[in-house]
């Protein structure tokens, strides 16, 4: 039968309350340690956050995007572009496809209702677009199938455009000039906002702007009569689930491979592998930092072990004392290993405060999202246990296994 | 009734490469109540005989019973109880611990014990009001008097209702009135009916047991060791 553990805590409260300056000193490693991992992780947590965000604003985890790869050398031949029937070829291929939206960009468009000018992108797209990019008209309709088959001469406007062109008034049924093409309007897209992260809010209010300031057309459309002759340069697919885009980005890559002759002019990229990409990036970065705090805590971990010893050696007549009215063995090693773990506990928890209290700054300085969560607590909390136990055991031991009579004949 | 028997007892020592017979075969027999000195110059093994029979040492050879118990053969972490229910130590320097007060001094022994906060604190109460300190129960031990804090070690050396009573020369540190107090307080728990050891080097203390065994070299030398 040892003594409760409520005793040990009893012992070693009144122990440390006694001796503060000497826990205090003793613990700061381990606050110090407890902190930095608090404060990396939130941060990493943060930027992971973000991405996500980011990545979300822009389709989701189930996009891939085909683009022109700006790493290739255009000098060996071939060109960063799709012909319709092509684009055909590639949809043929991947029937798993939830959604399929080539595009044609055409930048510096001047959009004007009578003295009302607007200049900016205009895309030529197909239906899906709204399912790729998972982003639909707040009014009116999107480009239909029967317009591409048509090339009807019909534009929605973004948000920002609508206003800049039509004010308050209703600019559904209008028709605008899109440099010669007179087109009607028939839809109005839905407004988008994102919060800038770090240096990004010197340069906006919003990060989304650029795209409430685009406007589109039918693909179709936009071929045969605003801009004839320009090529197909992007193509978004959408796979059925984050899951799948992995799988149908290397079945995407390797038609458009085969079709470009092994030329790699365009690079297929997939949001789930992009975002796992920067995860694995902030996880790089979140270890670097993590180690520096563990070798904090360790060096902490060896300062306490170091203390705690120093303690039992001062404290080896009371140990005799303590062996000769009773306690056995294991009462002396809970009392000082019991000690050493809310002495770090202890450490941990002013840590995690203090890392708390920081994060505000941090964020505010670095200007990007820090975001605690409650398992960090419990990670930063059971760490500093965790040191206690582990470099508490050998002075608990050393302690316990003091000779009484040889502890007693100590001055 | 035997409460401490031993035979043969011995115990050596190493000290570097030099073998120190500190006991060499001793046979004593202490009887249930009884008040028995036991006196010796220093270096003459009373002090590793008294570790012995407080269970805080074990005998390289020879046989211990206490209570009738072969406690030579017990581990050590039998021995720590052995100690907790049996045995009280009264020490020549009080061995109170510093930090805490005379009342959770004195409750020590019984947290060893296992038993609760409520009930310990009662116990050492009693024990406490017993030796006259009911009015110190919260003072450190640094805040009594020599006399006072022997009589702290002896309430905590009986709160647990020990077999025998163990003193290291408890009158060593005190002025004489002092130590006349505490030789009182040892007598009257002996009239009570207590079991009570007391190694000392002083006559004048050893004469008011019943028995003095006296050891010379490791060895009993006088007195009659079997009573």
């Amino acid at each position: 039968m040892a003594i409760p553990l409520a005793e040990s805590i009893r012992i070693g409260l009144a122990d440390i309350l006694m001796r503060k300056v000497r826990s205090v000193v003793t613990v700061i490693g381990i606050v110090l340690g407890v902190m930095c991992i608090m404060v990396v992780l939130a941060i990493v947590n943060g930027m992971n956050k973000s991405t996500m965000a980011w990545m979300q604003e822009r389709g989701g985890l189930n996009k891939i995007e085909v683009q022109a790869n700006w790493n290739y050398d255009f000098s060996k031949g071939g060109d960063p572009s799709f012909t319709l029937k092509e684009i055909r070829f590639i949809e043929s291929q991947i029937p798993e496809a939830t959604a399929f939206n080539p595009t044609i960009s055409k930048w510096n468009s001047t959009l004007t209702n009578g003295d009302k000018r607007f200049s900016g992108w205009v895309g030529g797209v197909m239906p899906d677009m709204t399912i790729v990019d998972e982003w639909d008209v707040d009014k009116g309709r999107f480009v239909k199938d029967i317009d591409v088959q048509n090339n009807s001469n019909v534009i929605v406007l973004g948000s920002e455009v609508a206003q800049d062109l039509f004010g308050n008034r209703n600019p559904i049924g209008n028709t605008i000039t899109l440099d010669d093409t007179k087109l009607m309007v028939v839809g109005i897209m839905k407004y988008r906002y994102m919060k800038p992260q770090g240096g990004g809010a010197a340069f906006s209010e919003n990060y989304l702007d650029y795209l409430n300031q685009r406007s589109f057309v039918p693909l179709s459309t936009m071929l045969s009569k605003i801009n004839p002759g320009t090529k197909i340069a992007n193509l978004d697919i959408r796979a059925a689930n984050p899951a799948a885009a992995a799988v149908l980005r290397k079945k995407v890559e390797n038609t458009v491979l085969n079709l470009k002759h092994g030329k790699r002019v365009f690079q297929v990229n997939s949001a789930k592998e992009q975002m796992e990409s920067m995860k694995k990036n902030n996880m790089i970065f979140s270890v670097i930092f993590v180690l520096i705090a563990v070798i904090s805590l360790l060096v902490g971990g060896i300062v306490i072990m170091n203390i705690m010893l120093a303690a039992i050696k001062e404290r080896t007549r009371e140990i005799g004392v303590r062996l000769a009215i009773g306690a056995r063995g294991r009462d002396i090693f809970l009392q000082f290993l019991v000690q050493t773990v809310l002495i770090t506990s202890m450490g941990g928890v002013l840590g995690i405060l203090l890392g708390y209290g920081i994060l505000g700054q941090v964020s505010k300085f670095l200007e990007i999202n820090v975001v605690a969560s409650v398992q960090m607590i419990w990670a930063a909390l059971s760490v500093s246990v965790g040191v206690g136990l582990i470099f508490g055991v050998l002075p608990a031991v050393r302690a316990s296994r003091l000779d009484p009579v040889i502890a007693l004949r100590e001055e | 009734m035997d409460i401490i028997r031993t035979h043969n007892l011995s115990k050596e020592y190493h000290m570097g490469k030099v073998k120190v017979h500190a006991l060499i075969g001793i046979d004593i027999c202490i009887k249930q109540g009884e008040f028995v000195a036991i006196m010796g110059p220093s270096g003459s093994g009373k002090s590793t005989l008294m570790h012995i029979i407080g269970c805080l040492d074990r005998p390289t050879e020879g046989e211990y019973y206490l209570d009738d118990v072969l406690v030579s053969a017990m581990p050590k972490s039998a021995l720590a109880t052995v100690r907790n229910h049996k045995i009280g130590f009264v020490f020549q320097s009080f061995n109170l611990l510093p930090h805490l007060n005379v009342l959770k001094n004195v409750e020590l022994p019984l947290m060893y014990g296992g038993m609760n906060a409520r009930k310990r604190n009662i116990r050492a109460r009693e024990i406490l009001e017993g030796v006259g300190l009911d009015d110190r129960l919260k003072h450190k031990p640094t805040e009594l008097s020599g006399g006072q804090r022997q009589r702290v070690a002896i309430a905590r050396a009986i709160v647990n209702n020990p077999s025998i009573l163990l003193a290291d020369e408890p009158t060593g540190n005190l002025d004489s009135q002092a130590g006349g107090d505490i030789l009182q307080i040892f007598e009257d728990l002996h009239k009570a009916g207590n079991t009570v050891i007391m190694v000392t080097h002083d006559q004048a203390v050893a004469d008011r047991a019943d028995r003095i065994i006296r050891i010379m070299d490791g060895k009993i030398f006088d007195g009659n060791p079997l009573s």
